[in-house]
């Protein structure tokens, strides 16, 4: 569907509509979305946006009688087209969980009791307020830090900056993406943000380097992915894991953890002996080529498949693959890659790769995000904060984003109270005891706070230990910050609109930070009354009006997504400080880091133990869906993958209970075993999110294990500070007793 | 007269179950159950030389249905257009039809003790919507259509591309679901969720040979009975009842 050309289709008909009679909304909407049927009952249909996950894809939610009876994906929205997974189809079941926190709470027991009393808001925001007045007084504002999650989070971080406070920082950077958005902007000088820009379906390869697409579902990229692969394309899956995906590729390398920095050195090893990269585009576009040449000269299939246990003759015919698919491959640059401790160098590996094969702003490969202007509030200035941050970003981890920040560092800060104490936690749209490894160490951070404030829809630990909770609306219940993606084809604007009204005493958080700003004398920040003057203002300069928006629930705009867009542009596609792509980063050299990626030896796992690696299923969403009713019917809980040989050596069955125990002694609940051929011996699997202690999530409580809990280890990179995960080993103990 | 099928590519699917609670939430399927299964095979082979696959059931609309013979009430029948329907005001929930379905398609909704299953989403056909579970797949791994429209997917996937349905030696019943996909994954599909054979003697069948005559005549007889009694009543009129 051609989205520009129905945009203004749809803005001929607005006129008409808005000559003839008043343009109401209803209006507008009967045009889009008109009122229909669900099952055999009669809807309205809202379009808004879905919060299941990250993906902010399209949904339509059918509404009768102020209820939401069923939620199907939108086929107006620009990306997702009207495709929506199973977490979105379940999201009805988050609305009407009657888990779901209702009223906010002021805690009366000790901190980890979950003692509570039920607090008016008046109250919980008249003592949030006073609380950070005081803080602010005896410790200044940067002692109080927010971790913040989601499109909502953005009113909570303009709090909190008007309040004084540098010490913001959301797991999504040094938990997830963040190696890769720096390793991707020190070689093309831009990041890749999401959705991730790739060009999927154009693409004739495939490369999934620990990505296991299809057990993470991301709508449109699994369209995008399916279509791939109906067309042709050919799949290289590495992974030490027979995933879904890796049972749909050609190639599956089951590479020995930790090493994928040798098997992306062997093959730019043979690209570039084998004269397969894209020496036109390297000419053209590249610097560094020669350093990067001799600097590969010596890591051969060979040298590679002994510290990668993979056959140098596979690495050798992949290599091949690539170089014969050129430009239409796509590396995929994964989503949570913080694993090891070097996965900047890790990005920086695969962003090469990417290059050498010609495939950045190419079709079939990554696509250039395209800008839309998006308007702002005339606000004031923000107070410089009395002290700079916390965490390190900026200093101690010279490349980590001071935008997103580094939770891990905060988490240190509020421990050590260097380089100066953290007095209070404001948690919004996340849950730090899942979210961040060492959740012992987060706890001992807690223990030192003076305030800790949980935001939060469901009653998931964290709570237990807060102060104050503040029962959040759910995504269907309440308008959110505008979603603007520059990434994708086209880019587009997209809204959560309420589908309902908050239940219960619950409250948006908009409304809950503008509340929270008015008391603290900020209200200069929240110069709006209404969701509907906020959004007015930020789309104000995009050429649309609110009316359509409200009707279609997102709209796009014209994307010029190849290099080849751009030829008549003065600025340089690859805003490096070179102005091209550095294969050698000068940048890091003057870090005292490599300049260009070296592999570091991994340890192997301890006698009798396993790696422990974590990912993900297609029904759940991090920690925060396994008491969905309808999601936790189908998958409950998740098992422990350990090899065939690994099993019977430790005479253990298929569905047998046993407990995951790791080096620090640290133990799981118990989890069920999965007995497989598919996964390599050394390692162990786990589905995240599971195994939570919270016994107010009834369906979830103590269901499975969690990855998370058995992390007391990390490696934490030296140039952002992400926390790779994938260090900690276990070992596996056979439960005799049940439960 | 159209002849609807389904086709699932097993390529394409990954198993991310979006079609099972689509068709859950637009049908009001209790948590638990379901119309429409993803199910995984094992993994098959030694490492590293593995395969699996994915499966996809659903009622398979068939063409010559076990369920609708070895219904006793009558409430499940077939349309001229292949749809197997339940009339849930017939359905007395005894689960004959669970035994006789090959492909284990149904289940007795435990709200309403009758019995359900995939009709197409016949309901959203009617009003020129496609079914819930191939307006949401995220794969794009879903086709409905007529295959007896020479245009349509499901024409060229069935008879183009060779589509295949899940039907062996021993069961034979005309499915109109199909798979797409390369033939060693199906292969591996149909190894490990083959169709079985349906269990009808002891309970449908049964029934349909030997207690349905019987039924029926001792229905007709007790209608041949209140006739009578009520032609003798018109004829000889009302008596009061004595105490």
């Amino acid at each position: 569907m051609d989205n520009t050309v129905s945009r203004r289709r749809f803005l001929g008909t607005i006129a008409a509509v808005g000559a003839g009679t008043a343009a109401t909304s209803t209006a507008v909407n009967a045009e889009n979305h008109p009122p229909g049927w669900s099952g055999t009952q009669r809807v309205e249909k809202i379009a808004t946006t879905c919060e299941m996950c990250f993906w902010r894809c399209g949904v339509l939610a059918n509404v009768a009688d102020g209820k939401v009876v069923r939620l199907e994906g939108n086929p107006d929205h620009p990306l997702t087209k009207g495709r929506l997974c199973a977490r979105g189809n379940a999201g009805t079941s988050l609305l009407y969980d009657p888990d779901r926190l209702k009223f906010p709470l002021l805690r009366t027991g000790k901190r980890g009791e979950g003692q509570f009393r039920r607090i008016s808001w008046n109250e919980a925001l008249d003592f949030l307020a006073s609380r950070l007045k005081a803080i602010a007084v005896e410790h200044g504002p940067e002692s109080v830090a927010l971790f913040p999650h989601g499109l909502s989070a953005r009113f909570f971080s303009t709090l909190m900056k008007a309040y004084g406070t540098p010490n913001s920082a959301e797991p999504s950077f040094a938990q997830c993406r963040g190696p890769r958005e720096v390793g991707y902007t020190l070689t093309f000088g831009r990041e890749l943000g999401s959705p991730e820009p790739l060009d999927l379906e154009e693409s004739r390869l495939i490369v999934l380097i620990g990505s296991h697409l299809g057990e993470n579902v991301f709508t449109s990229q699994i369209t995008a992915f399916a279509t791939a692969l109906s067309r042709g394309a050919k799949v290289i899956a590495v992974d030490p894991r027979f995933s879904t995906a890796a049972s749909k590729a050609d190639w599956w390398l089951p590479i020995r953890p930790g090493t994928d920095i040798a098997l992306l050195l062997a093959w730019m090893n043979v690209l570039i002996a084998e004269g397969l990269h894209d020496q036109e585009y390297i000419t053209r576009y590249a610097q560094g080529f020669n350093e990067l040449a001799t600097h590969v000269r010596e890591f051969t299939p060979e040298w590679a498949a002994a510290i990668t246990q993979l056959p140098a003759a596979q690495i050798r015919d992949t290599a091949r693959a690539m170089g014969a698919a050129k430009p239409a491959v796509v590396v995929h640059p994964g989503r949570h890659v913080t694993w090891y401790g070097d996965d900047t160098q890790r990005a920086r590996a695969m962003a090469i790769l990417t290059a050498l094969l010609g495939s950045w702003g190419r079709k079939g490969g990554i696509f250039l995000p395209t800008p839309i202007p998006k308007g702002a509030f005339d606000l004031p200035p923000f107070p410089d904060p009395p002290r700079g941050r916390a965490d390190g970003a900026g200093t101690r981890y010279p490349l980590a984003s001071e935008e997103l920040g580094v939770t891990n560092g905060l988490v240190d800060a509020t421990v050590t109270g260097k380089p100066y104490p953290i007095k209070a936690w404001i948690v919004y749209g996340q849950n730090v005891l899942e979210s961040i490894p060492e959740p012992q160490k987060t706890l001992k951070a807690i223990d030192a706070l003076d305030l800790m404030v949980v935001v939060d829809v469901l009653p998931v630990e964290q709570i237990n230990y807060a102060d104050l909770v503040l029962p959040e609306a759910t995504y269907l219940e309440r308008y959110d910050s505008p979603s603007i993606v520059t990434t994708a084809r086209q880019p587009f604007v997209s809204v959560r609109f309420p589908a309902c009204d908050p239940l219960y005493e619950s409250k948006p958080g908009w409304w809950i930070a503008k509340e929270t700003a008015k008391r603290l004398g900020l209200d200069a920040w929240f110069p709006w009354n209404t969701p509907d003057e906020h959004l007015a203002t930020i789309i104000a300069p995009m050429d649309i009006n609110g009316e359509e928006l409200r009707a279609r629930g997102a709209v796009a705009f014209p994307g010029r997504p190849y290099l080849d867009d751009r030829a008549a542009d003065s600025e340089s596609p690859f805003p490096t400080g070179s102005g091209k792509i550095e294969l050698f980063s000068r940048e890091l050299e003057n870090l005292g880091a490599d300049p260009l990626p070296r592999y570091t030896p991994v340890e192997d796992p301890p006698a009798g133990y396993l790696r422990l690696i974590y990912g993900r299923a297609p029904v759940h969403s991090f920690a925060r869906t396994q008491n969905n009713e309808v999601l936790n019917a189908l998958m409950a809980e998740n098992e422990a993958w350990l090899s065939t040989r690994s099993a019977t050596d430790l005479g253990l069955r298929e569905g047998d209970r046993v407990v995951l125990e790791n080096t620090d002694g640290v133990r799981s609940l118990p989890v069920r075993v999965k007995v497989t051929e598919g996964i390599r011996q050394d390692c162990a699997y786990l589905v995240h999110g599971f195994g939570q202690r919270s016994k107010g999530l009834h369906r979830a409580f103590k269901r499975g294990a969690s990855d998370t809990g058995l992390m007391t280890r990390v490696k934490v990179d030296p140039l952002m500070g992400g926390t790779g995960m994938r260090v900690n080993f276990v070992r596996v103990v056979k439960q005799t007793t049940g439960i | 007269m159209a002849r609807y099928a389904m086709v699932t590519d097993l390529t394409k699917c990954v198993a991310c179950q979006a079609c099972t609670v689509a068709c859950n939430a637009e049908w009001g399927v209790p948590a638990g159950y379901a119309r429409t299964r993803v199910r995984s095979t094992p993994i098959s082979g030694t490492f590293p030389h593995l395969a699996s696959g994915v499966y996809v059931a659903q009622c398979n609309q068939c063409d010559r249905p076990p369920c609708v013979e070895a219904c006793p009430s009558g409430a499940t029948s077939q349309g001229a257009n292949g749809i197997v329907e339940v009339d849930k005001s017939l359905c007395i929930g005894c689960g004959f039809c669970l035994d006789a379905c090959p492909y284990d398609a149904r289940y007795i909704n435990p709200v309403t003790k009758k019995v359900d299953k995939c009709d197409f989403c016949l309901a959203r056909l009617e009003r020129g919507a496609e079914p819930a579970c191939v307006t949401t797949c995220t794969a794009h791994a879903k086709y409905f259509g007529d295959l007896e429209d020479r245009h349509s997917d499901v024409f060229k996937m069935v008879y183009a591309m060779g589509a295949r349905r899940m039907e062996t030696s021993r069961v034979r019943v005309g499915p109109n679901v199909y798979y797409a996909g390369e033939q060693a994954r199906a292969d591996l599909v149909m190894a490990a969720f083959p169709p079985r054979p349906p269990r009808l003697l002891a309970a449908g069948e049964a029934w349909s040979r030997v207690l349905k005559p019987l039924v029926l005549a001792a229905v007709g007889a007790t209608f041949v009975g209140q006739a009578v009694a009520f032609f003798n009543q018109l004829r000889n009129g009302e008596k009061d009842f004595e105490d």
